[in-house]
């Protein structure tokens, strides 16, 4: 695949490859998470929304 | 007032160079960023998503309106093909560096950073740089002031600005949190962030056993090395929007546990060891509350500000005050106490007058230094003197010119050598300061100032003046 082909800042490769592997890691806890959730669901348990509580400064 | 620094001819500010999608240029004082032809998707995207909205509204992005202005002309490039449009962002009073801010400010901007991501994604774009120096503090927060800075996000591509995040942010947080606060000085010598390779050296062995950190900078350090120079084409990869979102939660979660707490340094208690009495400590106050309310000043610089209680005199009658101070810990618990108190009108930043900022950058001109960003209205002086005069042996009239060249009105304390304070500065050395007298203090100012007060101050030897440079 093409990665942004309007780059103005050289990502680095070994920033890049690095980037791909711990992300496919933390994308698979992220799953796992919701899956969890899901579970949790099923006996009853509400799975908590995450919508905009990333304020940051606050 | 001069705030940045622009290209003598064409008015495009020098700092404002690098991405091809538009630039800044300044007119008649006023501040604009032209928006090219190659930006067209991406602004109306970043204005028809709601993303501008939903950013602004929670102050994570400065503000702006398109303008029917003129672009200024090129001689090389015929603009009417390359402009798109001009915007007018709101005016940011003062431009600080990471390197002049606290623990606590870097670590917000870094978090607002990764929120502004977060939401970006959301919206079907991401952020195409991570730049600690496009993030500024209006109105007490930290703020994105690069409206170009978006790009529209292709789920499977990586986030090209994780380098320089974590350059920029993590490496430096880590290095102040975890070995020494002293080491946010490395971004004054690296412009593009702490090498990660150079971090991972510093940083303790123990932080291996932090998995943010780990990742992060470590094997992200020895990625750098192992790979360098060869074609990412030949690495394929994609990355799920989902693997996208674990990464940045992954940052935010290793940034929000640094901490570092203030206290234990030079100055850090300051007030709790001054030699002046409550009546002294009110007086003074009385007197330059009085005096900013006859000044009227647009912008103040409390130079040696400590935690702020003078700052705060001041930004009560109006004015944005920008607080330096030398001490990490005392420009940390100020920051600390205006996010608690809801100010907006005050800055805290990190500044040795001994050695102040410089210019720094590409031919000097990407940072402004510090007295290129004055002068300014109202300069407060308090308490600071002796260090200047005796600590650092600048001759009287020296400060003067000093002075002088970073303000138009003046309030600075004459502290003598009688002070129980100076005593001390000169207990262990020799008194090579024959003209550091009240007389001489006065002599020497007389030739840049206009001594409009001199007031002593109550249960003290201290001398507080209002001057007016000639």
């Amino acid at each position: 695949m093409h990665f942004a082909p309007h780059l103005y800042l050289d990502p680095g490769s070994g920033s890049f490859l690095i980037q791909l592997l711990i992300a496919a890691l933390l994308g698979a806890g992220i799953a796992l998470r919701a899956y969890w959730g899901k579970i949790k669901e099923l006996f009853g348990k509400k799975a908590k929304a995450d919508e905009d509580h990333d304020d940051p400064s606050n | 007032m001069r705030t940045m620094t622009t290209q003598a001819t064409k008015g495009q500010l020098s700092a404002s160079f690098r991405d091809p999608t538009g630039f800044l240029f300044s007119r008649d004082g006023v501040l604009y960023r032209q928006v090219n032809r190659k930006y067209e998707q991406e602004y109306t995207r970043l204005m028809q998503s709601g993303l501008y909205e939903k950013l602004t509204k929670v102050g994570l992005l400065i503000p702006h309106a398109e303008v029917d202005q003129p672009t200024i002309e090129f001689d090389l490039v015929p603009s009417r093909e390359t402009v798109y449009k001009v915007i007018q962002p709101e005016r940011v009073p003062f431009i600080s560096y990471p390197y002049e801010w606290s623990f606590g400010q870097l670590k917000d901007a870094a978090l607002a950073t990764l929120s502004i991501q977060k939401r970006s994604l959301k919206l079907g774009m991401s952020l195409k740089d991570a730049s600690a120096y496009n993030i500024q503090f209006v109105r007490g927060k930290a703020t994105l002031i690069d409206t170009l800075s978006f790009e529209t996000y292709n789920e499977g591509q990586p986030w090209v600005a994780y380098r320089q995040f974590c350059q920029h942010f993590l490496a430096p947080l880590a290095l102040m949190a975890l070995k020494d606060m002293r080491l946010n000085q490395l971004l004054r010598v690296y412009i593009d962030g702490v090498p990660l390779d150079l971090a991972s050296k510093l940083l303790p062995w123990k932080t291996r056993f932090n998995f943010g950190l780990l990742t992060h900078i470590h094997l992200h350090a020895s990625a750098q090395k192992k790979y360098a120079g060869e074609e990412v084409k030949s690495h394929r990869g994609s990355m799920s929007k989902q693997a996208m979102t674990g990464l940045i939660e992954s940052l935010d979660s290793t940034i929000r546990k640094l901490d570092w707490k203030p206290g234990g340094t030079e100055w850090g208690n300051y007030y709790d060891i001054t030699n002046y009495s409550d009546a002294a400590f009110e007086h003074k106050k009385q007197l330059v509350r009085e005096w900013t309310n006859r000044i009227q000043p647009a912008l103040v610089w409390d130079l040696g500000a400590n935690t702020g209680v003078f700052s705060r005199v001041v930004s009560e009658a109006g004015p944005r005050v920008i607080a330096f101070d030398i001490d990490p810990a005392a420009v940390e618990q100020n920051y600390r106490q205006l996010k608690a108190e809801k100010n907006e009108n005050l800055l805290p930043l990190l500044l040795d007058l001994t050695n102040p900022s410089p210019a720094l950058g590409w031919a000097n001109r990407e940072r402004d230094s510090f007295s290129e960003r004055g002068p300014v209205d109202l300069l407060l002086a308090l308490a600071v003197i002796h260090h200047l005069a005796i600590s650092n042996n600048v001759p009287l009239p020296q400060l003067a010119d000093f002075f002088a060249e970073t303000g138009k009105w003046l309030a600075i304390e004459f502290v003598p050598k009688s002070d129980s304070q100076v005593k001390k500065l000169l207990a262990s050395r020799e008194d090579i300061f024959p003209t550091y007298t009240r007389e001489g203090f006065e002599a020497a100012f007389k030739n840049r100032f206009n001594i409009h007060e001199a007031v002593n101050v109550n249960e003290s030897e201290r001398v507080l003046y209002l001057m007016e440079h000639i």
